[in-house]
């Protein structure tokens, strides 16, 4: 099948380089036997304009400008982006150049500048592993959070007036009896949750061998009693012990065994090893250090949060921030973990009445902020947006309302500063908010519809989270609509004056 | 090509110009005698700007000097011939020999600018460059542009 290239050319004057560059493009192209067509956005207006099938059918788009060609309407596809002069110079190079270095526009994991927006999903990294062990962990954390919620709604004994006079369990009464069961089930579930995140991500590392070492080796970093420490090492020391274990194993892995013993070294040989290895480590290196630090910070944590009325809005804001910063990068997966071990170590440490729920709910209020601000934008300032952007904001509409953060990237591709901003203020907006609020975020999806699906603590029932989050889709709207040139008009007059 | 736009009058043999300011002045002078802009100062101020944000020199010793400021009255081509090579910050580094200067009206009707499109992408055909960089007669010069 013949190579499909199409590309877009324009220069400063839209006189002269804009052909010149689209002449040679052609030409380099058909020398070399491929399909071409090449859009002219020169002082005319844009001639020979590529249709939404042309881009469709296209194996590669080469831009060659010197003013800013908006590329989203290219998303998804292969894209190389130089000036006009280097076609012209030379537009075999820039072909050759072109099907060597484009890379798909707009897809996670691309980078604007230094910022990888999006996570890189061919690229296993640290944030892999641990996202990998976060989704084994979370149906874990919702199913015990219930169950300890339920219970600890029983446990606020009220007096005939309604007054709120002690809180336990009066076992002597089958209900007070079974609801002091439930609160067990779900403490067991807080316990259970740390060695079960760290044994996924050690699997995510390195495999089924790797998942008895590094739940027990969780288990132990996290028991105080185990530990003769004052707390357990929480989130960070599953970590620890998680990458710990990945590694040792995969090394493992690499020895050569006797061939009569390799077909029990992946279901004996490595975890007894790997075992005792890391229980040594837990034991007499990272355990004791590392359970004081947790407890230091989450005293910490929490004395501010009980002594400054200000502290959690700010800690909201800064996490919600970080949470709109690069969408699924590496920023927005740090708030999110930090959120999550924030919120499991305190509940397992204090349980549901003096957790720390700020940062978890913060990072949750902020995710979908971005893609469904975009998409309030091109719904209220429709003629700043082209149609391939509105196209695109749809696909936002739906990835934000089921907290999928990535459907903003494209716009951050092709407007990498105005929408960063927009996306920060507004996130940090909704995360600040729920956190004034005093929102309580167990489980469920990032968006406003969270309220629905999941299980949100608020306020006011359903109204609150709703709000704050919509505050925030408010504000990064504004901010896109506000800052955007009425570039599309200017396209559609240009249109017209093409057409006289 | 229309003679409005071009005819063989509009070539011009530049004899002294050694640096690219002096070539500006002297061609802005030109054109302006022709009565394509109102004012030789202004038209030579525009091809500055516009040399600043981008070499117009491509290769094979030809430019396309243009501009679009406010003094341009209606759309032209002039070519001119230079006897010392020019430095130009060409992208081939070769010094410039030939240049197409146009004048774009700010309001260019679409026609015009059609045309001058046209003219630019005749420029990447090498047979065209090569007949008007080797000859001097005007006559020939003339009639490879009229054939654009």
């Amino acid at each position: 099948m013949t190579k499909k290239i199409i590309a877009v050319t324009a220069c400063a004057a839209g006189i002269a380089h804009t052909y010149m560059a689209a002449e040679a493009i052609e030409k380099a192209a058909k020398a070399k036997g491929y399909e071409v067509k090449v859009e002219t956005d020169g002082a005319i207006g844009a001639e020979n304009i590529l249709t939404a099938e042309d881009i469709e059918n296209a194996d590669l788009v080469v831009i060659a400008a010197d003013i800013k060609i908006d590329p989203i309407r290219f998303t998804g596809k292969r894209l190389y982006t130089t000036d006009s002069n280097a076609a012209i110079n030379d537009g075999t190079a820039v072909l050759e150049k072109a099907e060597a270095e484009a890379t798909v526009f707009g897809k996670k994991g691309g980078k604007v500048g230094k910022i990888q927006i999006g996570s890189n999903k061919e690229k296993v990294n640290f944030f892999t592993h641990v996202m990998s062990g976060i989704s084994y962990m979370i149906p874990m954390v919702i199913a015990a959070g219930l169950i300890l919620t339920i219970a600890n709604l029983y446990a606020f004994q009220k007096d005939d007036l309604g007054r709120i006079v002690k809180w336990g369990f009066d076992t002597k009464t089958p209900m007070g009896m079974l609801m002091s069961n439930l609160f067990q089930v779900g403490q067991v579930g807080f316990k259970l949750m740390i060695p079960l995140f760290a044994g996924f991500v050690a699997n995510s590392i390195a495999d089924k061998p790797a998942i008895a070492p590094a739940m027990i080796g969780a288990y132990i970093a996290n028991d105080q009693e185990l530990l003769h420490a004052k707390a357990g090492g929480g989130f960070i020391s599953a970590i620890l012990v998680a990458f710990i274990v990945g590694y040792f194993v995969k090394l493992l892995k690499k020895i050569k065994w006797p061939k009569i013993l390799q077909p029990i070294v992946p279901i004996m040989i490595i975890p007894f090893i790997a075992t005792l290895f890391i229980s040594l480590v837990v034991f007499y290196v990272i355990g004791q250090p590392i359970a004081a630090g947790m407890d230091g910070l989450y005293s910490g944590l929490n004395w501010i949060n009980a002594n400054s009325a200000s502290a959690p809005i700010i800690l909201g804001a800064v996490i919600g921030a970080m949470i709109g910063f690069d969408l699924g990068g590496p920023v927005n997966k740090t708030a999110l973990i930090f959120g999550t071990a924030v919120f499991t170590d305190t509940m397992r440490k204090y349980g549901p009445t003096h957790a720390n729920f700020v940062p978890g709910t913060a990072a949750q209020a902020a995710i979908s902020v971005a893609p469904l601000g975009v998409w309030l934008a091109s719904v209220i300032w429709k003629r700043k947006f082209s149609k391939d952007e509105k196209t695109a904001a749809s696909a936002a509409l739906g990835m934000g309302l089921v907290g999928v953060t990535e459907g903003a990237i494209p716009f951050v591709a092709a407007d990498p500063i105005r929408m960063i901003i927009a996306n920060v203020v507004g996130s940090a907006t909704a995360g600040g908010l729920v956190a004034a609020t005093g929102c309580k975020f167990y489980g469920g999806i990032g968006s406003p519809l969270g309220t629905f699906i999941g299980y949100i603590e608020q306020p006011i029932p359903f109204v609150t989270w709703i709000a704050c989050v919509s505050a925030g889709i408010a504000v990064t709207a504004l901010i896109i609509g506000f800052t955007r040139t009425d570039r599309v008009i200017e396209a559609a007059e240009q249109a017209e004056l093409g057409n006289d | 090509m229309e003679k409005a736009i071009f005819d063989n009058t509009h070539i011009y043999y530049d004899h002294d110009s050694q640096t690219q300011v002096e070539a500006f002045a002297n061609v802005a002078k030109f054109v302006a005698e022709c009565g394509y802009v109102t004012s030789a100062d202004q038209y030579c101020q525009g091809l500055k700007d516009r040399e600043i944000e981008a070499t117009t020199g491509f290769k094979n010793g030809i430019a396309i000097p243009h501009s679009n400021d406010a003094s341009v009255i209606k759309p032209g081509l002039f070519l001119v011939k230079f006897n010392h090579g020019i430095e130009w910050q060409a992208l081939d580094k070769q010094p410039i020999k030939l240049g197409f200067f146009l004048t774009i009206p700010k309001d260019g009707a679409t026609k015009h600018l059609k045309l001058l499109s046209k003219i630019a992408r005749k420029l990447m055909d090498e047979d065209f460059s090569r007949t008007v960089i080797e000859n001097d007669d005007r006559d020939v010069l003339a009639k490879a542009i009229e054939e654009i």
